[in-house]
């Protein structure tokens, strides 16, 4: 067990050292944005896979709780003349608590309903800022100001590997505490965890929250690295993205989750001649991993090192 | 013995079909009860709803003195009581240990390391020690019951409720699980048990409480129950409607 | 608002109705017998209405036979997706059943949406319609390719419920979506009706993508947002209930039709026209999930 653990800290560490590298080794500014933009993914397709592997909440409103997060985050920098970290916070926490509400609202919700309301909120989010096109300029898109003025691609790229890892250390102590025992016993069952005394409503509810306000921060990131935002973040083909992503890293783990979003994101750039191919190549990918490979990418290649393992003594 | 659990008037209706008619029922702590009927007489439906997972339509239910109607199944955990499920609720992703953490650590008192410690203790006495870092999925039905048990005891508590504990587990694990139930009640905790094997309810209960049609047509010892009239009507009338 | 202008709107509203339920009725029939709510519905429609597209301008077919071609290719496509993706679930290949479900037919949507912008291209294309000309009643004038559309859409609808009721086959489908183990226990082969349920679901998707086509233009996303307002009139009509869909396709047409006059600034009253049905899903799916006509599915 001890060196099961070692190995897996191992592991992290090599990844870690391997992103911090990898600008050294000679990339050009147009892929260090790449990455940048990865490291974004790889926020959102965490979070997702928190709700979604962890406590078993399926939920397509994530694409939708980015985009407020970004919105929000924005808009209060440019109206409120907040410090963009005051902004980003702002957004974390007014998505937070939507995915609160929405968590509350979805109790007695399970499956396919509890899909469709969430892509209803999610819907009625971005209806709802393409609308108000007067505050938000809908789809003409909002600028932002910058996260770090006058910084370059190599400033964005380390802040937000930083940021990501620290979001991913943070989601691994919750996961790892009791509180990860209560978000799967919801998963594997929730009648039977509620007779074990876990309060079920309550960590659905902060699940969501949790899930929503990572979600948020990755939002609000964006719209200041970009500095120009439009609705169509908040979509449901973005949201496709997000789940692809996700899946094909392994959305029971979310490490791996995030690994399969900065691979999907560099991939998508990669296969640039492929055009419109490549989401349909993505989405396929998706389909062979759900059907054949449930576990993910990442995931296969951890039960296999672990076989290995076993087989080795 | 002090009265721990009073039922009182209780009444639950799925629509047009009343399950439970006006139920009352008082049992003191460390009685062990059977719980028997017809398929259909209201058992589960009266489990469930001391356990919290369903509304009652009409009447009250006092458990140690408080009213518990309408309170969450998580918080009567809490306040000592226990269940088992007809179909065992294991968590089949997480290990036997982390199934027991759950219980233990739902108690945000009670640190990781002394919970670990508790649950390795009851997993040994009910002979799991070797299994505690496999997945629950990997266990066998009858050991899948046994963890069931083991679970409700990291809750420490003073009332379980058990709902078909022995349904296909084969007989010396029955045995076993027998002595489980006999030690709690040495113990002064109260047991329900809802069984239609009537050797574990002969075998294990003093007394027997029979339903029919939401009805309690029959509270007295096994002997007396199974000399009852009514109980037989109701049971060989079941059979002549089969 | 005269009179005139209501009857437009009332009318309008009964027209997009009937393509919302016949879109509607397909993912009622494949949520009733495979319980799964398929996501890529909306895609089926829009690669109906690309069949249609094809069958009449490419291969310069008439009309009434390019409505029949859609069909006919949706409902091969239908049963493949049935038996490559759905049917391992059914048959416990799959680890966890609703999540898979959910998420590879949304998966499917996606590769479905961005392969018809790979062959087809973004251009919005709008191939013939059924019926060319006006309408005129008194004083009300409505365009002729809606008007066949729509009728067309209701006759389909109505075959469709007049199958469901006394063939075979349709009593086949309303015993499995009631009680699968009971129908299999009476010797229905419930592999085959599942495929027979997504294939004719598909079809009825496809039927009133080739329908819309000609009225609306045939795009690679235009099957996005339909196919949340099948969901909304599944769910309003209540998921197993058949007819139910048909009387949700009414409600929401009316509700959208009458809903845009509530916000008095007209640009933006347009813009959330489709927020009114999905606040409709969102309070059916909280104070009354069966929805209408739907049945309760007791818990515990």
């Amino acid at each position: 067990m001890i060196r099961r653990n070692s190995f897996k800290a191992a592991g992290a560490a090599c990844l870690l050292l391997f992103f911090l590298g990898l600008p050294l080794l000679g990339l050009t500014d147009y892929w260090i944005y790449t990455l940048t933009i990865g490291f974004y993914y790889a926020l959102l397709a965490a979070s997702w896979s928190l709700l979604v592997g962890y406590v078993g909440r399926i939920s397509f409103a994530q694409a939708a709780m980015s985009g407020l997060g970004g919105y929000v985050s924005a808009l209060s920098v440019i109206h409120f003349n907040l410090p963009v970290a005051g902004g980003l916070l702002l957004g974390i926490l007014l998505a937070g608590l939507i995915g609160f509400a929405i968590g509350l609202l979805t109790l007695r919700l399970h499956g396919a309903y509890l899909g469709l309301t969430t892509i209803a909120f999610g819907e009625i989010l971005r209806i709802a800022i393409t609308a108000e096109h007067g505050v938000t300029e809908g789809s003409r898109g909002l600028q932002a100001p910058a996260l770090i003025p006058g910084g370059t691609q190599l400033d964005y790229y380390y802040l937000f590997l930083a940021i990501t890892v620290f979001s991913l250390l943070l989601m691994w102590l919750i996961l790892r505490s009791r509180i990860g025992l209560f978000f799967q016993s919801i998963r594997e069952d929730e009648d039977g965890a509620a007779s074990l005394g876990v309060d079920v409503t309550l960590w659905k509810a902060l699940a969501f929250a949790c899930s929503s306000a990572f979600a948020g921060l990755a939002g609000g990131l964006y719209a200041h690295f970009v500095q120009l935002i439009t609705p169509s973040m908040m979509s449901l083909q973005e949201m496709g993205f997000v789940l692809a992503m996700a899946v094909v890293g392994g959305f029971h783990n979310v490490l791996y989750a995030a690994l399969g979003g900065v691979m999907l994101q560099s991939l998508l750039e990669a296969l640039r001649a492929f055009g419109e191919w490549r989401l349909v190549i993505f989405g396929l990918l998706a389909i062979l991993m759900l059907r054949f490979a449930p576990n993910g990418l990442f995931g296969m290649l951890a039960d296999t090192l672990r076989k290995k393992g076993k087989s080795h003594g | 013995m002090a009265e721990q659990l009073a039922i009182g008037g209780l009444t639950k209706s799925f629509g047009g079909l009343v399950a439970l008619d006006a139920i009352d029922l008082r049992i003191a702590r460390g009685e062990l009860v059977g719980l028997i009927g017809p398929n259909g007489s209201g058992k589960t439906t009266l489990l469930n709803i001391v356990s919290g997972y369903y509304a009652a339509n009409d009447g009250q239910v006092r458990y140690e003195g408080r009213a518990i109607l309408g309170w969450a199944p998580h918080q009567l955990a809490r306040i000592g009581i226990g269940r088992s499920f007809q179909v065992t609720k294991v968590f089949r992703r997480l290990t036997l240990l982390e199934n027991m953490l759950v219980s233990g650590l739902a108690d945000w008192r009670e640190s990781r390391a002394a919970a670990t410690d508790r649950a390795m203790a009851i997993l040994d006495d009910f002979k799991l020690t070797h299994l505690a870092h496999e997945p629950a999925a990997n266990l066998s039905g009858g050991q899948a019951k046994l963890l069931e048990f083991a679970r409700i005891m990291m809750l420490s508590p003073k009332l379980i409720l058990l709902d078909e504990p022995f349904g296909g587990v084969h007989p010396e694990l029955k045995s076993f699980m027998y002595d489980k139930v006999r030690a709690w009640n040495a113990d002064n905790v109260t047991v329900i048990l809802i069984s239609h094997d009537m050797g574990s309810i002969f075998g294990l209960c003093r007394r027997v409480v029979t339903l029919s049609y939401g009805n309690i047509i029959c509270d007295g010892t096994p002997e007396e129950t199974r000399a009852d009239k009514a109980v037989l009507e109701a049971y060989l009338g079941d059979q002549h409607a089969a | 608002m005269s009179l005139l202008a209501i009857s437009e709107q009332a009318i309008n509203g009964l027209i997009v109705s009937t393509f919302y339920a016949l879109t509607a009725l397909g993912l009622a029939i494949i949520f009733g017998v495979l319980r799964i709510v398929n996501f890529a519905h909306g895609e089926l429609y829009m690669l109906g209405g690309y069949a249609y597209y094809l069958a009449v301008t490419a291969l310069g077919v008439p009309p009434v036979l390019g409505v029949v071609i859609a069909a006919c290719a949706l409902m091969a496509i239908g049963a493949l997706i049935e038996g490559l993706l759905i049917r391992p679930v059914h048959q416990g290949k799959v680890d966890r059943p609703e999540e898979y479900a959910i998420m590879v037919t949304f998966a499917l949507s996606i590769l479905l949406l961005n392969l018809a912008n790979s062959v087809f291209g973004p251009w919005p294309q709008r191939p013939a319609p059924l019926f060319r000309g006006r309408v005129e009643i008194g004083e009300l004038i409505i365009s002729g390719d809606r008007l066949a559309a729509a009728g067309t859409a209701v006759l389909l609808i109505s075959v469709v419920l007049l199958a469901l009721r006394f063939t075979w086959a349709g009593r086949a489908v309303r015993a499995v979506s009631q009680n699968r183990q009971a129908a299999e226990i009476y010797g229905i082969s419930v592999a085959r009706v599942g495929m027979i349920a997504f294939g004719v679901g598909a079809a009825l998707a496809g039927l009133a993508g080739a329908l819309i086509g000609p009225v609306f233009n045939v795009t690679p996303p235009m099957g996005v947002v339909p196919v949340i307002k099948a969901y909304i009139i599944v769910v309003l009509g209540g998921l197993g209930s058949i007819p139910g869909a048909v009387v949700g396709a009414l409600i929401l047409g009316q509700v959208e039709s009458f809903a845009t006059i509530l916000i008095p600034d007209p640009s933006r009253a347009l813009a959330y026209k489709d927020a009114y049905g999905l606040i409709v899903l969102i309070l059916v799916l909280l104070i009354r999930p069966q929805g209408l006509f739907g049945t309760r599915e007791r818990r515990a």
